[in-house]
């Protein structure tokens, strides 16, 4: 016993010896430059580690100091980057819930330290859901490689796939959707020739064929009634085209597109004739009431010569979840023709206060515009502004709201101008939003060697539950519940 | 007899390594290069962890880690011959614990042949080979444990670690350890075998089982292997045989062989010897694709910039696949000979040319290569990453990240650039190259020093359009009269009307090609502008362009056999094959 308590102390010693002093640094009167940038961002109090490194300047050591102004401190020293210790890490933001980490970096090179001035994390009384779940896919054209839909556990590192391409050969995955993020009533939709729409709905699976003949594609780009009765799709014939200009790639349009709503008990799929039009009504999501669908609509415009003259506008539409009737008006939220912009993705919050969409300057696939940005419509004044202390000079584009309406994740492109990456910010009570933070990785370098781009974050309030195994049967089996077209 | 015995089993595995050397460092080299450039082996730990993420990866990481050497296709050869040399002094190590029969040594190519054979095809990956060595390697140790317990335990573990270490071909080992039992160490009683053939069936059964409660695969993948071969539906039966032939040498070596005097036993091994390169070369033989190697070789040479060997194979053996004839066409191009020779080989078409967009890994990664040169950097960037997408076992392609990294470099896109560069820096033979161009993010002027480059920056589009496939001439129009310097787009706008057997296209595209300043209008030119005016009908007296003496009085030959009926079309082949007039009239 005492032998092993001797060990004990000698180990201590060899591992405190690793953690050098910082003796005498010299202050720099500036922040250090992070990457990720992490300095005064806000974050959930169970968020993972926010390990960073410094990529700007060389370095032999860098030692971090992170200190709640409530309680608890925290020292990392390494030669590379900064992985704080997850229980640590874990209860120092606890402990500190609604106030600030201090944090303070010194650098040592050719054996003389140098100190940053200090930055701040702010730790938010709000919490955050369980985690996020998002497609990852290198940005390519048509092909894709491997690629599946993972969900990540936002207060850890760990990240599990919940269906992979590598499953059945030659499928893709995407359109994933919850039910204001449960993640047992779920949508999702596999391509391929083994293809099929998955809904989850109370945990139990089925297989569906969503395109009829009445109907001008299969049902894309989900939504679910907050009541779960009912999905809103809707059906686009799509094309790719290709830029040949240096800072432009790809341009996705629909050739025609309609709005259509799927009753799940009724097995129907219905319509009003003010959603099936010759313009392009895309993107429908309902108002955390059910009683409001909203969506984009664009004129009708020949595609090569025009392109740049679709732009969408923000429309609404009534809508009765008990009959599963709608409106007999369409009322325009916010007009293309004025804003001379269009608008794709709105997604409202689950507190009816906003609505968040992409703005962009025409088309409705602006995850390849790099003018894109992120805007906030706030539904009781009905005032529209630019999330100026989210957007960036390239693409921000698809985004989530969390449960509680105080989070809300983004895909952008401002990393290296191609590579999707998620950034999450909140939102107080007052609206004021903060600086965003890119998700945490173990190693902060991972998004560099990574080739693929992070795809429709949608946050979940707990992990997914999709039996693989029995997908894959069911894919194979080729079995499928057939949705039917209702005319309104 | 033993001297005999002695050295005739080095000399025949050193010849037999030799002779697979040969074939694929001399004959086969390109489908070495082709397979070199569908991986991107990184000397990362990412890398790393990734393949040994799933069941196979050591032979994985293994087999991508010497594919890289394909590289250079002599280099990859002599891996391979040492290879298929080590598997059948493996199988020899094996076969003669058994029973030492050296009349039967020449028996123990037999597995290795069948690999060499199923190299042939060349989406058999190098994994499978590393995948049987290491089982036999575990065998190889099983030998040298004397206790029957801990054979036991070994065998068990040893299974269980195969499976992720090599992948499907696990099994091999339980099937060869109970060969040795039986043969070699005969010690156990009944309950040591009832227990190790019920540890055999649970270690065999169980991991592809419990691998598919974590990993998304189909079960047939996870029993047969991830990583042996690209294609993940390709059928399982040649590998099959591959492994199985092991314990069944092995086995043949306890078949009894009456003893004989030298003379005897030389004709023995001599017969076996002559059989086995009889069966082997036949089998190998009808395994070669020599179409593919062609088409593989064109296509190293035109990445290489080799463009006078292009022209050099064409010349020996005109090409007469769309994706051939598209690299020599690019190759006469870059050599100034496109306007005078092109109809001097085989033309199939504006496919011939700029072949069209498939969704696969091999015909974009080639066209991609005729686009940069074009100076359409976007789409051939498209191309390549298209391409690489395409990879059936989902690698990443080191060619189509440098061209990636090259594009993005050329279009001021620094970040990504960087990314790209930064893997490459992760490389063996791309490290180089990824250092100096890493020099050139953010830095202009060393990039000009590059001619190419400093070429393809002034080639690249100004005006934004949407690049259509389907109006190849109304884009390569766009790029010439963005970049009036720009010859190759104009020959290659030219080219496409002539192939196209548009006539009227080509005659308006003809005049902006007047900034280009050619001394005289090339050959190819003029014949199709005598063949527009004679088929519009008007005098030949008003012929308005100056075409040479030469090149007039074939024409008037040509049509004055050309409307004599009869067997024209023979005599027209003979002498005028190589005309524009001939491709128009008679090429479908």
């Amino acid at each position: 016993m005492k032998r092993n308590l001797v060990y004990i102390f000698l180990l201590l010693i060899i591992l405190s010896a690793c953690n050098e002093s910082v003796k005498s640094p010299v202050m720099v009167n500036a922040k250090p430059a992070l990457y990720p940038d992490y300095s005064d961002v806000t974050v959930p109090a169970s968020i993972a580690p926010l390990n960073f490194t410094i990529t700007a300047e060389k370095f032999d050591r860098i030692d971090v100091v992170v200190s709640g102004s409530k309680h608890g401190e925290l020292h990392v020293q390494s030669k590379d980057v900064i992985q704080f210790p997850q229980d640590e890490w874990k209860q120092l933001l606890s402990d500190n819930k609604g106030k600030d980490l201090k944090v303070v970096v010194s650098l040592k090179l050719d054996g003389k330290w140098k100190q940053y001035q200090p930055f701040a994390i702010h730790v938010s009384e709000y919490p955050i859901d369980y985690g996020l779940v998002y497609r990852m896919i290198a940005p390519g054209y048509e092909v894709y490689s491997k690629m599946g839909i993972y969900q990540r556990d936002l207060s850890s590192f760990d990240q599990k796939a919940i269906v992979e391409n590598t499953l059945v050969t030659g499928s893709c995955v995407n359109c994933h959707a919850f039910n204001k993020n449960n993640p047992t009533e779920m949508n999702l939709h596999i391509r391929g020739a083994n293809g099929a729409t998955m809904l989850l709905v109370n945990g139990k699976m089925e297989l569906y064929t969503t395109k009829t003949d009445s109907t001008i594609s299969s049902c894309v780009y989900p939504y679910w009634h907050p009541s779960g009765k009912y999905i809103a799709y809707s059906v686009n014939q799509t094309r790719q085209a290709f830029h040949v200009v240096r800072n432009e790639r790809i341009e996705v349009f629909d050739q025609a597109s309609d709005v259509v709503v799927y009753d799940i008990k009724t097995n129907q799929l219905t319509t009003s004739p003010l959603l099936k039009t010759a313009d392009f009504e895309t993107f429908p999501v309902f108002s955390p009431d059910g009683k409001t669908l909203y969506f984009c609509v664009s004129k009708k415009q020949d595609i090569q010569s025009n392109y740049k003259k679709i732009k969408y506008s923000l429309c609404k539409i009534a809508f009765d979840p008990a009959s599963g009737k709608f409106g007999n008006k369409i009322d325009t939220v916010i007009s293309a023709t004025k804003t001379g912009k269009s608008i794709s993705f709105p997604r409202p919050s689950f507190d009816g206060k906003y609505l968040m969409y992409t703005q962009s300057d025409y088309g409705n696939f602006s995850i390849w515009h790099r003018e894109a940005d992120l805007y906030l419509l706030d539904l009781k004044t009905g005032e529209s502004r630019p999330l100026k202390e989210v957007n960036s000079d390239n693409t921000e584009s698809f985004h989530d709201w969390s449960s509680n309406s105080h989070w809300f994740v983004f895909s952008s492109r401002r990393g290296d101008g191609l590579y999707t990456r998620l950034y999450i910010a909140s939102v107080d009570d007052k609206g004021n939003v903060s600086k965003p933070f890119l998700l945490p990785q173990k190693d902060p370098r991972f998004y560099d060697a990574s080739l693929f781009s992070y795809n429709v974050p949608e946050f979940v309030t707990a992990p997914v539950r999709v039996n693989a195994n029995e997908l894959e049967k069911g894919l194979l089996k080729k079995d499928r519940k057939k949705m039917e077209y209702v005319k309104y | 007899m033993n001297k005999v015995l002695k050295y005739s089993g080095g000399i025949l595995s050193f010849s037999f390594g030799i002779a697979v050397w040969l074939f694929f460092a001399l004959a086969y080299s390109n489908h070495l290069h082709y397979q070199e450039q569908f991986q991107m082996f990184l000397f990362t730990s990412d890398y790393w962890a990734d393949l040994m993420s799933r069941p196979g990866g050591l032979a994985d990481y293994l087999g991508t880690f010497f594919t890289q050497f394909y590289y250079h296709s002599w280099l990859g050869a002599f891996f391979i011959a040492l290879f298929l040399v080590l598997l059948q002094q493996q199988v020899s190590f094996i076969s003669s614990r058994l029973k030492d029969n050296p009349l039967l040594y020449p028996l123990t190519f037999i597995p290795s042949i069948i690999f060499w054979v199923l190299f042939c095809d060349e989406n058999y990956l190098l994994a499978s080979l590393i995948a049987v060595m290491l089982t036999l390697l575990a065998v190889q140790l099983y030998f040298y444990l004397r206790h029957p317990l801990v054979r036991i335990i070994f065998a068990a573990m040893m299974l269980l670690a195969l499976y992720w270490l090599v992948g499907g071909v696990f099994w091999i080992f339980a099937l060869i350890c109970i060969c040795v039992e039986l043969f070699f160490f005969r010690q156990f009683t009944k309950f040591q075998w009832i227990v190790l053939i019920a540890l055999f069936v649970i270690c065999i059964a169980t991991p592809p089982l419990l691998t598919k409660q974590s990993l998304q695969y189909p079960l047939s993948r996870l029993w047969w292997g991830i990583s042996y071969n690209r294609y993940s539906t390709v059928s399982p039966v040649l590998l099959l045989l591959a492994w199985i032939s092991i314990p069944l040498v092995s086995l043949m070596f306890l078949l009894p062989v009456k003893s004989m005097g030298s003379k005897s036993a030389i004709f023995w091994l001599c017969a076996e010897v002559i059989a086995l390169i009889v069966v082997g070369d036949w089998f190998v033989r009808h395994s070669v694709d020599g179409a593919k190697e062609e088409i593989m070789a064109y296509d190293y040479n035109v990445r290489m910039q080799n463009w006078d060997q292009v022209i050099a194979m064409a010349d020996r053996k005109t090409p007469d696949s769309p994706l051939s004839v598209a690299c020599l066409n690019l190759a006469l191009c870059k050599e100034g000979k496109m306007n005078d020779n092109m109809f001097h080989y085989f033309q199939n078409g504006p496919e011939g040319l700029l072949p069209s967009f498939k969704r696969d890994f091999t015909v974009p990664m080639v066209v991609s290569e005729i686009y940069y040169h074009l100076g359409f950097l976007n789409t051939s960037m498209q191309y390549d990453f298209e391409a690489m997408e395409a990879i059936p076992d989902y690698k990443k392609s080191s060619r189509a990240i440098k061209r990636m990294a090259e594009v993005n470099l050329l279009n001021g896109e620094y970040k990504v650039a960087e990314k790209y560069l930064h893997m490459l820096q992760h490389t063996l033979f791309y490290s180089s190259w990824a250092n100096e161009a890493m020099q050139c993010i953010g830095n202009e002027t060393k990039m000009d020093a590059d001619p190419e480059w400093a070429q393809l920056r002034q080639y690249r589009m100004k005006e934004d359009v949407l690049f259509s496939e389907e109006q190849k001439d109304q884009m390569l129009g766009l790029l010439f009269m963005n970049c009036k310097t720009n010859r190759m787009a104009y020959e290659y706008l030219i080219a496409y009307t002539l192939l196209n057997k548009d006539l009227n296209h080509f005659v308006q595209y003809f005049p902006i090609g007047k900034t280009l300043n050619y001394k005289e209008i090339p050959v190819h030119y003029q014949e199709a502008l005598l063949a527009f005016w004679a088929g519009s009908g008007r005098k030949m007296a008003d012929f308005p362009w100056p075409v040479s003496q030469t090149v007039g009085e074939r024409f008037n030959n040509y049509a004055r056999l050309s409307s004599s009926g009869g067997y024209a079309e023979e005599q027209i082949k003979d002498l005028y094959s190589q005309t524009y007039w001939y491709y128009l009239q008679f090429r479908k």
